[in-house]
């Protein structure tokens, strides 16, 4: 018996993400790679080394769905679902009863509210860089530290500076007094932690906070906020061992559903062609 | 049998909708004077009678606002922001006159902005009234005697109620047509889709009456013949909200696996959907037609006099007709949308909300600022939507 394997490409600002699972969704591989500017032609590559890891080629792949900012971009998807509906589908899988999800990526934050698996309704945050990873690495930046090392640091703070700016340009001049101030620099961390979570946690308000809370994207990586977090809500917070990938996890998923519920009803399901090639602008 | 190229009425809405000034810059050659009216709440009718071509007033989405920035913060509506702009820059410096009434706050100051920069023949406010309590209604009609004395000193001219009568006759015939080329919305596919809607409704509030109701006629036949008729989608959507004086935003849900069935909006359905009634002396119709008829939240509609409130009576109040319209054009789910900063909108989402809730139709939100950069962003939200409600 041949094994079936379904693919899903999440093209985030930020990192490109591709899961391979078998028809018994078991991941075969997982990449994750930086997306950089040229995200049309990073897709074809983050799969062929997927594939390479996975030891098949794109044509032993019954199904690829591409989702993420950049899901037009991935000429040889067969369908493009947005991120909201595959992290909804690839949280619930690692954690069956999340009934809340926040997943916070490089250029966004969103906060799902999730049903048997099922996306029910969702809010997205501003057009505003407060709030989502990017904010984490500018700030870093002009602390001198690198992302990996905020978490921790920050855990070691015995007080946190209150950031009162909204924006992230005139708190990094905050920042900037702070630490002329001779404030920690563990502080102003936890400061920042803090602004993240309060700006997310208002978003899980307009929902409706219910346990199992589950945290995903590459700012829940990142203990400082995942703490803070907890601190708003007055929750535990559920992470992912790979918070990256439930996007990705989700669209495979997704798209192993799609094949069975057409092969339920005897159809069959258009797919793309299957060439590795770079998306091209405007076409 | 008519084919794509040969929907003539489409095409030439879709033509004025991209030069809309081409036909009333003919007209004012004719000596025919131009008034450009801001909102839908000036009395058009009024103007027809006074044989004045009621055009229009928007904002553009592809120009950047630069010298209204001197006038008006960046915090207030976008739409009158790059209204003003226009205005600032020339663009309506053609035009013989200016109506403007009380839309909102920033609605009600920007005129007295645009009269001490731009210097217009002819402007008048008219000052609608936010309520339709009995005082209000008074108001109201007192509003038009004011306005026909007004336009009676500028055309140096008496009204003929004759003609007001005419002008009424006109101006309703063109709300049946409206509402004629929306039953066209009503099949699955619809046979016109809600980006040619805004074209044509553009285009109609860009003409004099006579020739948009023409326009429409012509519209209306050749949809009902069209091939090229929009695909069919799985969703069937309402779009109900702020100004949307552009296709961008339908464009892009239009893109997706929806369809735009119907609309609760001033470039849309809003102004058309009932008749004013011809009374003796007209201008009371007229004053009861736009203070009750027209269903903007601009205008606050309660049970005044209720000594409790009773809010599921008052969603239905209000909003009934919103769930009227979801069962004619069989609605599956609903956009709400509000340009940033338009309070009157946005303070009215969350009751449209509540009752979309109590008559169980799924909705979402959508906050714009009238620029074409958050479009993808919109995008992923009305996508993650329809694959919800699918």
């Amino acid at each position: 018996m041949f094994a079936i394997f379904f693919a899903g490409v999440d093209l985030g600002s930020t990192m490109t993400k591709i899961v391979i699972i078998d028809e018994t969704e078991l991941t075969v591989a997982a990449t994750v790679k930086h997306t950089g500017a040229e995200h049309r032609r990073l897709a074809s590559q983050v799969m062929k080394e997927a594939l390479h890891t996975a030891g098949l080629t794109i044509n032993d792949i019954a199904y690829i769905v591409a989702t993420g900012y950049g899901r037009i971009n991935v000429p040889f998807a067969d369908r493009q679902l947005t991120e909201l509906t595959c992290h909804a589908r690839g949280v619930s899988k690692y954690f069956p009863n999340v009934r809340l999800a926040i997943d916070i990526g490089g250029q966004d934050s969103k906060v799902l509210q999730i049903r048997n698996g099922k996306l029910l309704d969702f809010i997205m945050n501003d057009k505003c860089a407060a709030g989502t990873g990017r904010f984490l690495e500018i700030l870093a930046g002009t602390l001198g530290l690198k992302v990996a090392d905020l978490g921790p640091l920050s855990l070691s703070a015995k007080n946190k500076v209150t950031i009162t700016s909204p924006c992230t340009v005139f708190i990094q001049q905050e920042v900037a007094s702070y630490l002329s101030n001779g404030v920690p620099v563990s502080e102003i961390v936890a400061g920042l932690h803090d602004v993240i979570a309060s700006k997310v946690s208002k978003m899980v308000k307009r929902l409706k906070l219910e346990p199992d809370v589950v945290f995903t994207g590459g700012v829940a990586k990142n203990i400082g906020v995942v703490r803070a977090l907890e601190e708003h809500l007055g929750c535990k917070i559920l992470v992912p061992e790979e918070p990256l990938l439930s996007g990705a996890l989700g669209a495979a998923l997704l798209g192993k559903e799609i094949v069975l519920n057409a092969l339920a009803k005897g159809q069959t399901v258009p797919k793309s062609e299957r060439r590795l090639e770079e998306a091209k602008l405007f076409t | 049998m008519v084919t794509a190229d040969k929907v003539q009425g489409l095409a030439k809405a879709r033509a004025v909708y991209q030069d809309r000034t081409q036909r009333v810059k003919e007209l004012q050659q004719e000596e025919k004077k131009i008034f450009g009216y801001l909102c839908i709440y000036p009395i058009l009718e009024l103007l027809t009678a006074f044989d004045i071509v009621p055009f229009r007033l928007f904002g553009d989405i592809n120009e950047p606002v630069t010298k209204a920035n001197n006038y008006l913060p960046m915090v207030v509506c976008p739409f009158l922001r790059s209204y003003l702009d226009l205005g600032l820059k020339g663009k309506y410096s053609f035009l013989d006159g200016i109506i403007t009434s009380h839309i909102c706050d920033v609605g009600a100051g920007v005129p007295a902005i645009w009269n001490y920069a731009i210097k217009m023949p002819y402007s008048y406010h008219i000052d609608t009234p936010h309520t339709l309590r009995e005082s209000a209604q008074e108001h109201h009609r007192q509003l038009l005697d004011s306005f026909q004395k007004s336009l009676e000193q500028y055309t140096g001219q008496q009204l003929d109620p004759g003609k007001l009568v005419a002008a009424i006759g006109k101006h309703n015939e063109q709300r049946v047509l409206v509402r004629e080329l929306y039953d066209l919305k009503k099949p699955d596919p619809p046979l016109i889709s809600g980006v040619e809607t805004i074209q044509v409704i553009k285009t109609i509030q860009s003409l004099p009456v006579a020739e948009g109701n023409q326009l429409l006629r012509e519209v209306i036949a050749d949809t009902k013949e069209r091939r090229d008729k929009p695909a069919r989608k799985t969703s069937r959507l309402m779009l109900w909200g702020s100004i949307l004086d552009n296709t961008s935003l339908v464009e892009m849900i239009e893109s997706l696996d929806a369809s735009v069935v119907m609309d609760d909006t001033c470039v849309g359905s809003r102004p058309y959907f009932n008749d004013v009634k011809i009374t003796e002396n007209p201008l009371n119709g007229l004053a009861s037609h736009y203070l009750n008829h027209i269903k903007c939240p601009r205008t606050f509609i309660s049970d005044y006099n209720a000594q409790q409130k009773d809010y599921e009576g008052d969603l239905k109040r209000r909003y009934g007709y919103l769930g009227d319209y979801s069962r004619e054009w069989h609605v599956n789910g609903v956009i709400m949308e509000a340009l940033r900063y338009c309070d009157t909108h946005g303070y009215e989402v969350p009751s449209v909300k509540d009752y979309l809730n109590q008559i169980g139709l799924p909705g979402i939100y959508l906050e714009h600022d009238y620029t074409l950069g958050m479009i993808s962003q919109l995008k992923t939200r009305v996508q993650g939507f329809l694959e919800i409600i699918a």
